[in-house]
C-alpha cells in the first residue's frame, strides 16, 4: 500500500494564485493601462522577484545580507554587455547574467561560514568592494558614465510579461521552498546550526545552495532592470541603496514569510511613488524609521499585522458564538 | 629603506585611529553580544559634532573631544534605553538588533544630509599642515596628535575596565549577566553605560578621523568594516589585542598600496575581514572577553 504525501499546495491556494497571475497578465489589454501604470507594474514585478529571492537567504536561512546589490549589478552588466556586443535575444542575455551572478555568489563561499552579524557585516564589505571594483573597471561597466543598451521597443513592451512570469515563478518557488522539506531544513539551520548538523543537515551545503539560487535570481532581476532603463551605471546598480531596498521591502512584508515580500513590495512601490517623490531628501530616514518601528512592534511586518487581524476576527466570532 | 621606514611610521600613526574606532564596537559586542551596526553612523556623527564646534565656535577639535564624547555618550544611552532594550528577550543578538541599529544608522545619515548636505568636509586646524621630524622622516603633526590621543584613550579605557567598580561590573556582566543579578549588579544600568561608553568612543574616533581624512554623511561603512576587522582580529574585547590588531590592519592597508590601486583600500579591509574570519574566527589570541 502506498501513501500519497499530502500535496504541497492546496487546490484553492494554487487556483487563487493562478487566477491572480492570469488577471495581471491580461490587465494591459483589458484595462487599457497608461504607459505609466504599465511601467510601474513592470518595476513592481522586478522588485518582487528580487526581494523574494533575497528573502530565501535573509528570511528562510536567517542570514541577513546587506550586499545583494553585488549580484544585482553583475547580472545587469553581464546582460547589458551581451546585448551590446553579442546581440543575442534579451532573455538569453538575462539568463547569462543570472548565471554569472550565481557563479559569483558561489565564489562567496568562504563568507558563508560566517553566521549572524559576522555574515551581515561581511556582506556590507562584499557590496562596497564590488561597487568600487566595478566602478573602476571601466571596460566592463563604462565607469561613472555608465553603459547604454541598444533600445528595443519590442523587448521593452514585452518586459511586463517577462517580469510578471519571473515574479510568479519566484513566488511559487518561495512558497514551495517554504513548505517543503528543504524549507524545514533551512528553518532548522536558522534556529540552530549545530543541532541541524546533528540531524544531518549540512549548513554549508544548504547555505551555498540558497545563496547561489538567491544570487542568480537577483542577478536575473538586474538584467531585467537593465532592459527596463536601457541605461545602467555601476554606482546605481551596485549601490548600497539597492541592497538596503531588498532588506527593507522584505522586513516590511514579513521577514522569512513565504509571500510577505510580495505585500512589502506593493506597499514599498506605492510609498515610494506617492510619499517619497514629494520628500526625496527624507527617504533614507523614512527607511530607517520604518525598520525601527517594524522590528520593535511587529517583527513579521505586514504579514504579522494581517495574522493579528485574522486572529482578532476569529476571536470576535468565537465570542459572538459563546454569547447567548 | 627610508621608504620602508616611512610606511611603518604611517602604519603606526594610522593604527591609533583604527584602535580607537574599534574599542566602541568591541566593548558593546563583548558585553551585550550586540553588533552595533550604527557604529559607523556614530563615528560620522562625532566627526560632524567636532566640525560644528570648530566652525561655529572656533574650538580646537582636540579640545572639543570631551564635549563630543558627552554628546555621543548620551546618544548611546538613548539608543540603548529607547531601542535596543525594547527588543524581545533573546532577539537582541539576532538579526532583529542588526536591522534595528541599521535603521538608526540610516536615520543618522539622513539627519546629517539634511543638516550638512552631502559635501565632503574636513576639519582644518592651524597646525594641520605642520610636519615634525621623526625617526629620520617627517610626519604630519595632526597624525602624531591623533596617535597620542588614541594612546591616552586606550590607557583610560584600560584603567576604567580594570581599576574601577564600574569597570569590574562591566566585565562581570560580560562574563555572566545572570550571576550579576544575583550579587546585586543592576545589569540594565551596566548595559546602558556600556552602550554609552561604546558610542562615546565612536564619537572620539569620529573627531580624530575628521582631522585627518575628509568625511560626508555617507561615511561610516568602511569605518564600520575596519572596526569590525580589528575587533575580530583582536579577539573581541581585549584592549591590548585590539591595539595590536589595529596595527596589523593599518600595516596591511599601508603596504597594500604598493601592490594595489588606491581605490581598492576598502576592498583590502573586506578581504582581510573574510580571511581573518575564515582562518582565525576566534581572533589572533583566542576568545578572551575584556581581559
Amino acid at each position: 500500500m502506498t501513501v500519497n504525501p499530502p500535496s504541497l499546495v492546496s487546490r484553492r491556494r494554487g487556483g487563487g494564485f493562478a487566477a491572480v497571475c492570469a488577471v495581471l497578465a491580461v490587465l494591459p489589454w483589458v484595462a487599457d493601462l497608461s504607459a505609466y501604470a504599465h511601467n510601474q507594474l513592470t518595476l513592481l514585478y522586478i522588485t518582487i522577484a528580487g526581494v523574494l529571492a533575497w528573502n530565501w537567504m535573509g528570511g528562510f536561512v536567517g542570514q541577513v545580507s546587506f550586499g545583494h546589490a553585488a549580484m544585482f549589478g553583475i547580472g545587469g552588466f553581464v546582460a547589458g554587455q551581451m546585448m551590446v556586443h553579442v546581440h543575442l535575444p534579451a532573455p538569453l542575455c538575462w539568463l547569462a547574467g543570472a548565471g554569472v551572478a550565481g557563479v559569483f555568489a558561489l565564489g562567496a563561499h568562504p563568507m558563508l561560514r560566517l553566521r549572524g552579524p559576522y555574515f551581515s557585516i561581511a556582506t556590507i564589505g562584499l557590496g562596497e568592494a564590488s561597487r568600487l571594483v566595478f566602478t573602476y573597471w571601466e571596460k566592463f561597466t563604462g565607469g561613472a558614465s555608465g553603459l547604454s543598451l541598444p533600445i528595443d521597443a519590442d523587448v521593452r513592451f514585452r518586459l511586463y510579461w517577462w517580469a510578471l512570469a519571473i515574479a510568479a515563478l519566484v513566488a511559487a518557488a518561495s512558497y514551495v521552498i517554504r513548505h517543503s522539506s528543504l524549507g524545514l531544513k533551512l528553518l532548522a539551520i536558522k534556529a540552530d546550526v549545530e543541532a541541524a548538523a546533528d540531524v544531518g543537515i549540512s549548513a554549508t551545503f544548504y547555505q551555498d545552495l540558497v545563496f547561489v539560487l538567491s544570487g542568480a535570481v537577483v542577478g536575473l532581476t538586474g538584467g531585467l532592470n537593465a532592459s527596463f532603463f536601457n541605461f545602467i551605471e555601476p554606482n546605481d546598480m551596485f549601490g548600497f541603496e539597492r541592497s538596503i531596498t531588498m532588506v527593507l521591502v522584505a522586513v516590511i512584508g514579513g521577514l522569512g514569510t513565504s509571500l510577505g515580500p510580495v505585500l512589502g513590495a506593493v506597499v514599498f512601490v506605492l510609498v515610494h511613488n506617492y510619499l517619497l517623490s514629494s520628500y526625496p531628501q527624507l527617504h533614507l530616514g523614512l527607511y530607517g524609521v520604518l525598520l525601527i518601528l517594524i522590528i520593535l512592534f511587529e517583527p513579521l511586518g505586514l504579514t504579522g499585522l494581517a495574522q493579528r487581524g485574522v486572529r482578532a476576527v476569529e476571536r470576535a466570532r468565537a465570542r459572538k458564538r459563546a454569547a447567548p | 629603506m627610508a621608504r620602508l621606514l616611512d610606511m611603518i611610521v604611517s602604519a603606526v600613526l594610522l593604527a591609533g585611529l583604527y584602535a580607537t574606532m574599534a574599542y566602541g564596537l568591541g566593548l558593546i559586542y563583548g558585553v551585550l553580544r550586540v553588533v552595533n551596526l550604527a557604529h559607523g553612523g556614530v563615528i560620522m556623527a562625532g566627526a560632524y559634532l567636532g566640525w560644528c564646534l570648530h566652525e561655529g565656535f572656533g574650538l580646537d577639535p582636540y579640545l572639543s573631544i570631551p564635549l563630543v564624547m558627552a554628546a555621543t555618550f548620551l546618544l548611546g544611552v538613548v539608543m540603548y534605553q529607547g531601542l535596543v532594550r525594547r527588543l524581545p528577550r533573546g532577539a537582541a543578538g539576532g538579526p532583529a538588533s542588526l536591522l534595528l541599529l541599521f535603521g538608526v544608522w540610516l536615520v543618522l545619515r539622513n539627519i546629517a544630509y539634511l543638516l550638512f548636505t552631502g559635501n565632503d568636509q574636513v576639519i582644518r586646524t592651524a597646525f594641520a599642515s605642520r610636519a615634525v621630524p621623526l625617526l629620520g622622516t617627517h610626519v604630519a603633526l595632526n597624525r602624531l596628535v591623533v596617535l597620542g590621543i588614541a594612546l591616552v584613550i586606550a590607557v583610560l579605557l584600560h584603567v576604567l575596565l580594570r581599576r574601577t567598580m564600574i569597570g569590574r561590573a562591566i566585565r562581570a556582566v560580560a562574563q555572566n549577566a545572570d550571576s550579576c543579578t544575583l550579587v546585586g549588579i543592576d545589569v540594565n544600568r551596566v548595559y546602558t553605560l556600556t552602550f554609552g561608553i561604546g558610542a562615546a568612543l565612536a564619537g572620539v574616533a569620529g573627531v580624530l578621523l575628521a582631522t585627518i581624512f575628509s568625511f560626508n554623511p555617507g561615511s561610516g561603512s568602511s569605518e564600520l568594516l575596519k572596526s569590525f576587522v580589528v575587533v575580530v582580529l583582536g579577539g573581541l574585547g581585549s584592549v591590548y589585542g585590539v591595539g595590536l590588531a589595529a596595527l596589523i590592519v593599518a600595516t596591511v592597508e599601508v603596504f597594500a598600496i604598493l601592490v594595489l590601486p588606491s581605490y581598492l583600500t576598502t576592498a583590502v579591509g573586506f578581504m582581510l575581514l573574510v580571511l581573518v574570519l575564515v582562518l582565525r574566527p576566534g581572533g589572533l589570541f583566542g576568545h578572551r572577553v575584556l581581559s
